[in-house]
């Protein structure tokens, strides 16, 4: 069996700022692993050990996503090998192209039987990339796994459970997927010394965009214009609490004055 | 009939929004339904000119008829498609951009037409800044759903697709003991974070929400890892987005992630023992103490 996880090396808007004419300024903001990919790469470990899968990493990005602390990043978290398409053209992607890279990147890789992503990027969390990565594979997609494991019974069949409203479906899949995990489906682990220095032993591989031969999209996206958006001037008044009641009484006064309450 | 807007359709005819935004654009609107046949009888009540559906079996669950929503789309190839946001719905929406190539935009708050192109203001990383996007091409959108569209008055007919499902199936179905909320409907919303100690202490704030006739929320933390109560009622970038007349946030601290998601907030309320919390710059009234001694504090001012 052999599973992909598929992450992304990014920064987080969080550590952004944005000029007033509306473009984002990341000179602060750190690249890392997205926030939720740790637990795609705990997830699709823990299964791949139970089932004795190789478990490989694929990312696809602009300029950065190589470089070997990224690499390595990803490989200290129980990946076995990592596939890496690096090109400057990738770095202001839409969703619909990166998905059809990825989905080349797992065609070369070949007889890839589950795809694992996590819940969505911390940048862009358009939570897009795994279903359109489906559509174009051909594959079933399950978004917001909570729990994957084998069947026991067939090779390559999984079982998932996802959360619904007002509850858990369990769903049985035969033959390959994308599954994009929830948020909390397993806890990751902080990597320590001896998983960073075998991920430093681990094979990287580089692709060149040009030789998957992506089919391109039909569509052509121009930005045609930015803005910061406007936010709802807040009063920002602080409320004294030394002691408590009557800050409760101030601030009930406040809010009735108003008219909220 | 050349369909002008696909609406894709899962489990829940919950497309109110997508209707509205459909029509907006002009011609014909059509909905694939792959959901239970009953979701496509609601949808063929709500004014749409078309209803494909491409239902399977009782136990496949709507994500198996990805790929016939994919070609029912792409046999009468639009200039967008659009569905909701719930997971379902996703992979949806992911099969018809694949096959018809189609940009993927996620963030829309206005969408409109400018001779053939479709023209997109679009919110990006987590909301913090719009871009106004022209594509030329078809376009997939994931937007807010919507509430169930009210009947319009006469019924669309419902074509069935023939469909051959992926195989994908529910074995099992467990109910989670919390109940179902839609966050949007309450007028007032208090949201809980990991200031809260334990999930015994939240019962102070169902006080509050009683005597005020709130909904509880919580930031995603409290619904993702303490499972303190559903997902559905998570506050944030990627979980409900809420425009109350008043929220309470306490024990929040404020990240990015959270606010975006109550930005529509007539009056924000924050209590948080940290005065460097992210939160206090965001809110209209800012409460620095102790939420054990403000909250019923606040509870018995109101009485």
């Amino acid at each position: 069996m052999r599973i992909v996880v598929a992450y992304k090396w990014t920064r987080d808007p969080a550590e952004a700022t944005v000029r007033a004419d509306g473009t984002v300024d990341w000179s602060r903001a750190k690249p890392g692993l997205s926030a939720y990919d740790p637990v795609a790469m705990e997830l699709a470990r823990q299964l791949a050990q139970a089932t004795g899968a190789e478990l490989i990493g694929v990312t696809a990005g602009g300029k950065g996503v190589a470089v070997p602390i990224a690499s390595k990043a990803a490989l200290s978290r129980g990946l076995d090998r990592v596939v890496i398409v690096e090109d400057e053209s990738l770095a202001d992607a839409g969703r619909s192209e990166l998905a059809a890279v990825l989905a080349e990147v797992i065609r070369y890789i070949g007889d890839v039987d589950l795809v694992i992503t996590g819940d969505s990027s911390v940048d862009v969390a358009a939570k897009m990339v795994p279903t359109v990565l489906a559509g174009e594979l051909g594959w079933p997609a399950v978004a917001e796994v909570a729990a994957v494991s084998g069947t026991g019974v067939q090779a390559g069949a999984v079982r998932v459970e996802r959360a619904v409203p007002g509850g858990v479906q369990v769903l049985e899949i035969s033959g390959p997927a994308v599954l994009a995990a929830s948020a909390d489906a397993a806890a990751p682990r902080v990597p320590g010394m001896k998983e960073l220095l075998a991920a430093a032993k681990k094979p990287v591989e580089l692709l060149d965009l040009a030789a998957l031969k992506v089919p391109p999209s039909n569509a052509v996206m121009t930005v045609t214009g930015r803005s910061r958006p406007e936010r709802k001037a807040r009063k920002g008044q602080l409320i004294d609490t030394t002691d408590p009641a009557a800050a409760a009484a101030e601030l009930v006064t406040a809010l009735r004055a108003a008219g909220t309450l | 009939m050349s369909v002008n807007a696909w609406i894709v359709v899962g489990d829940q005819p919950t497309i109110g929004n997508l209707i509205t935004v459909a029509r907006s654009l002009g011609g014909p609107v059509g909905a694939v339904v792959a959901g239970p046949r009953s979701v496509a009888e609601t949808v063929a009540a709500s004014g749409v000119d078309k209803v494909v559906w491409c239902g399977g079996p009782d136990d496949a669950p709507a994500e198996a008829s990805a790929p016939a929503v994919a070609e029912t789309v792409a046999a009468d190839p639009p200039r967008v498609v659009l569905a909701g946001r719930n997971p379902g719905d996703r992979v949806l929406l992911g099969a018809a951009a694949a096959r018809l190539k189609a940009a993927v935009l996620t963030g829309a708050r206005t969408v409109s037409m400018d001779g053939d192109d479709v023209v997109v203001v679009n919110a990006v990383f987590g909301d913090i800044a719009d871009e106004t996007v022209t594509v030329s091409g078809p376009v997939a959108l994931l937007l807010d759903g919507g509430s169930v569209p009210p009947a319009a008055g006469g019924s669309a007919s419902i074509e069935e697709a023939a469909a051959t499902p992926l195989a994908i199936k529910v074995i099992e179905t467990r109910t989670s003991g919390f109940d179902e909320v839609d966050l949007n409907e309450a007028h007032r919303v208090i949201g809980v974070g990991r200031g809260f100690k334990a999930k015994e202490d939240l019962a102070m704030v169902e006080a509050l929400a009683e005597t005020i006739n709130a909904e509880i929320a919580c930031s995603r933390p409290v619904a993702e890892g303490l499972n303190w109560m559903g997902k559905d009622r998570y506050i944030g970038s990627s979980g409900a987005h809420i425009a109350p007349q008043l929220y309470f946030a306490i024990g929040v601290s404020g990240q990015l992630q959270h606010m975006v998601g109550v930005q529509g907030a007539e009056t924000i309320v924050a209590i948080n023992s940290d005065p460097n919390a992210a939160v206090f710059s965001q809110t209209d009234y800012g409460l620095v103490g102790d939420l054990y001694q403000l909250v019923p504090a606040i509870t018995a001012a109101l009485k």
